[in-house]
């Protein structure tokens, strides 16, 4: 099975320096960056699915991750590669430049040129939290697609049994392959993922380490770069931004008299009771 | 009983600090990544390793820390069982291959510069101490067996123990056989075959027994039949806990066991034991290298005990830093008090306690002593990379690099652990009460670090084997050498915009150093050696001072060069700035003790010595 899982680099949320607006606009300068923690998990998730679990060392498909990005935004990529992902694909790009849209249609030209089986993204991303490249992309390819996955398992190589997390529960969705499915957080629990190599194998929680070796060989694994416009002949973003501004800080708090105050504060100030 | 204790990470590092000591301090890009022989290692294989390793100590052997302070080691059935997810981060730690990043890829390592391993040694170390110690030892006894061992005693112990499969320990102290190794009494008796029968009994051994792996590999040092007493006696032997066949399938018991364990103030979850060999007769060794190798244990040891050495300063650093960096944290964090401006209004807001002057002293103090411990140990790294490097190339460069190395390693040792106790110490100041508590990490950290001044060579000898031994190698080039060092920094820069006042501090203090240095000449000299150890502990703390001053000192030239091309907002800016600060602060509060030091060695008092035993208490 080839699986293409693209991949997000956002501002680490554990910065200790937060993000500013400067003049409307976001100030990224000194950023640190980390892979959207989502698509991780989507890497992990095709990892799972292109191996025998016992030997993991032994590839039995193609992972490939692809990102939209700057070239700094290799670093993301490396990463992805020395987990265990086979090559990456890097379109690139100025983050300032694109929206949900304008990603979805430049994967559709990767996918167009790769033809994999599956399409596995994170379910949104931990910056704009837009949630839109999965159904977009499943969309512009017209392609099933099973969003907020906790569980996936194999079919063989023509379905998957996609486990959705909805309210109220799990709503289970069997897809055919080729398809565009989207994970959520618990698709890196020991069992979420069973593949055709190793149905019953239990992984260690959450996303694997990269071992010392494999960031080693990671440099060697090849690494392409596509030019957004080679791949989509209208670049342009379709959301234009028209400022940023910081939520207001938050007032410190003061002290009420007795509880007739509070009552009253509540109920007309905070307007809450 | 001890209460339940939580798997959570406490575990802080800084990597820029080490990117800026590698890649702006000293320059691994020219000197060591374009050698040959690291030719797989670039920058971003460094700056990956390093972040993929941190994220590692803080999800697998941080959550384990205080865990294994709480259980501790046990003795279950002869064997000891190692706290609660040890043996799982065992095998996840040498999955990774974090332990082998330095070790040469014919042993199934990745053959990193040893700077970026001491790095490894830190984020290991400063996580988790007491695991730590395991891996570390295993390490350091194959290492030995690396340089010396027989090709098929490399190939059935060796490179099992670079993955973890078996693990290993030292073997040198008895209950008579401390700092004094060479009264050691374990025997070993030839059987004939190139193998002998060991007798005796061993102390104080880390990781004497675990059940990490499936076997055990003692490197023991024993006295041969009819050998000489003394060091000069003593032959270093292979003795495995099960004794493996050529092809390392596990067979007998080796008559190794373990008859206690210690009960200490810290690195708890280090199983300290007692062993015993051959208590009944069944104990096998064989000398690290074969018969050829009869001996010669001391010197093999000592192959060792210069990285293990090391390792030891750099656990201090460890430690220390991430005490400060959580003392750092709380400071932000902890409201008390009002601004010593508001100080008549009662009602003036509460602060946060490091807007005190006193918390920030206390803060600045750490910073300066951390960071310049470890640019001390790095520097090392570096010289020892440079040694290796140009070794067969430019041999006369090469001996200097080996003399700065030889002559560090009791600064590093040394000071690095005294700081390090200072520093957890201060830590818990900052946090008051809370500190003393176990609900944060301090006091923990307090007692692991207190262990570094005492193993692997007290401090004191550290300070002996500085101005008996080093002072004086190769006819005293290495230390010329080092002191030619600071000079040519003092004056490019003392006059320097920003800190040529600091430098000027440097130059006072390197000439009080050079003083004292001659004064200890004069001591041997003029007959009054006992003058020696007395003052042999202070001498060493001034030169690592001037050191590390000299060091820090060079870390504010550089980051006063970059700063004006650093936008206000850039984390680079606050980092820069706390670079000259810190030196600034250690320069006008720490060298200056230097000189003053000096006038102390200059009084030769000799009341310590002078003192009746009797006159020193009544009871």
């Amino acid at each position: 099975m080839k699986i293409l899982v693209p991949l997000k680099r956002v501002a680490d949320p554990d910065n200790a320096n937060k993000v500013k607006v400067t003049a409307g606009k976001l100030d990224t300068t000194g950023m640190q960056w980390k892979p959207n923690p989502f698509d991780e998990y989507a890497v992990e998730t095709a990892l799972r699915l292109t191996e025998n679990g016992a030997s993991t060392k032994v590839r039995l498909g193609e992972v490939i991750v692809l990102t939209v990005g700057p070239k700094e935004a290799e670093t993301q990529l490396r990463g992805a590669l020395a987990t265990g992902a086979d090559r990456a694909i890097r379109i690139d790009a100025t983050d300032d430049d694109l929206d949900g849209d304008v990603v979805a249609r430049a994967i559709r030209a990767v996918v167009e040129k790769e033809k994999p089986d599956l399409i596995l993204v994170g379910k949104q991303a931990v910056d704009g939290d837009s949630n839109q490249v999965g159904q977009l992309l499943a969309e512009y390819l017209g392609w099933p697609q099973a969003t907020f996955a906790g569980t996936i398992k194999s079919e063989g190589d023509t379905a998957l049994l996609v486990g959705r997390e909805v309210d109220g529960g799990t709503l289970t969705l069997r897809v055919t392959l080729p398809a565009v499915v989207s994970v959520d957080l618990r698709i890196v629990a020991p069992t979420s993922v069973s593949s055709k190599h190793s149905p019953t194998h239990t992984y260690a929680d959450g996303v694997r380490f990269a071992a010392l070796m494999a960031i080693m060989a990671a440099k060697k694994k090849p690494m392409v770069e596509f030019k957004l416009s080679e791949l989509v002949s209208d670049a342009a973003a379709k959301i234009a931004y028209t400022t940023h501004e910081l939520p207001p800080p938050r007032k410190a708090g003061i002290k009420v008299k007795d509880v007739a105050e509070l009552v009253d504060k509540l109920r007309n100030e905070a307007r809450v009771v | 009983m001890s209460k339940v204790v939580q798997a959570i990470n406490r575990y802080k590092a800084d990597l820029r600090e080490f990117e800026f000591l590698l890649f702006e301090q000293f320059n691994l890009r020219t000197d060591i990544l374009a050698s040959d022989l690291y030719e797989a290692w670039g920058e971003d294989e460094i700056r990956t390793s390093l972040a993929e390793c941190y994220r590692f100590v803080k999800e697998v052997t941080g959550p384990l820390n205080a865990i294994g302070d709480a259980e501790g080691c046990k003795i279950v059935d002869g064997r000891i069982k190692t706290p609660t997810g040890f043996k799982n981060a065992w095998n996840k730690l040498y999955e990774a291959g974090w332990r082998g990043i330095s070790v040469k890829p014919e042993f199934g390592g990745a053959g990193a510069p040893y700077a970026i391993m001491v790095m490894v040694e830190e984020l290991l170390s400063g996580s988790n101490t007491a695991f730590a110690m395991y891996p570390g030892l295993c390490a350091g006894a194959a290492e030995v067996m690396m340089h010396f061992a027989t090709d098929e005693q490399k190939a059935l112990f060796v490179i099992r123990m670079i993955k973890g499969e078996w693990g290993g320990t030292m073997c040198l102290t008895e209950p008579s056989a401390g700092s004094d190794v060479g009264s050691s009494r374990t025997t070993a008796r030839p059987l004939g075959d190139g193998t002998y029968a060991i007798a005796g009994t061993k102390i104080y051994i880390s990781g004497g027994d675990h059940d990490l792996a499936e076997n055990v590999i003692h490197l023991v040092l024993a006295r041969v039949d009819g050998a000489p007493a003394g060091t000069k006696g003593l032959t270093l032997f292979i003795v495995p806990r099960i004794r493996p066949n050529a092809e390392g399938l596990l067979g007998e018991f080796n008559d190794v066991s373990v008859g206690a364990i210690e009960h200490k103030m810290g690195i708890n979850g280090s199983a300290t034991c007692v062993v015993n060999f051959g208590e009944n007769g069944q104990c096998i060794g064989t000398p690290v290298g074969g018969d050829a190798r009869l001996n010669q244990g001391m010197s093999q040891m000592f192959v060792m005990m210069n990285g293990a050495r090391i390792a030891v300063g750099i656990q201090g650093v460890a430690v220390a830093s991430s005490a400060y960096l959580n003392a750092l944290d709380y400071a932000k964090d902890r409201k008390q008090g009002s601004s010593i401006a508001n100080w008549k209004d009662a009602t003036a807001p509460r602060v946060a306690i490091i807007e005190h002057a006193d918390v920030r002293r206390m803060l600045i103090d750490m910073k300066a002593r951390v960071e310049g411990c470890r640019a001390l140990a790095i520097k090392l790294a570096y010289h020892q990379d440079m040694a290796i490097i140009l070794k067969g190339k430019d041999d006369e460069a090469s001996a200097y690099h080996i003399g700065q190395v030889d002559l560090l390693v009791p600064l590093v040792k040394a000071y690095s652990s005294d700081q390090a106790f200072r520093v957890c110490e201060t830590a818990i100041q900052v946090y008051g009460g809370a500190g003393y508590t176990r609900d944060y990490p301090v006091e923990q950290s307090c007692r692991d670090s207190k262990i570094f001044s005492i193993y692997e060579g007290t401090n004191h000898i550290q300070a002996m084997d500085l101005v008996g031994r080093k002072l004086g190698q190769r006819g005293g080039a290495n230390t010329q050498a080092f002191i030619g060092d600071v000079a040519k920094f003092v004056a490019a820069h003392s006059e320097h915009p920003r800190i040529g006042g600091a430098v000027k501090q440097l130059a006072a203090a390197q000439e009080a150093l050079a003083g004292s240095a001659m004064k200890l000449l004069y001591w041997f000299q003029a007959g009054k050696v006992q003058q020696v150890p007395l003052q042999a502990n202070r001498f060493l703390e001034m030169m690592s001072e001037v050191a590390v001053g000299w060091l820090l000192l060079e870390q504010a030239v550089i980051a006063h060069t970059k700063l004006p091309d650093v936008a206000e907002g850039h984390p680079d800016h606050a980092f820069y700035t706390g670079k000259l600060f810190a030196a600034e602060y250690y320069a006008h509060n720490v060298l200056p003790g230097v000189a003053f030091k000096a006038s102390l060695l200059d009084n030769e008092n000799t009341s310590a010595i002078d003192i009746p035993d009797a006159a020193f208490a009544t009871v």
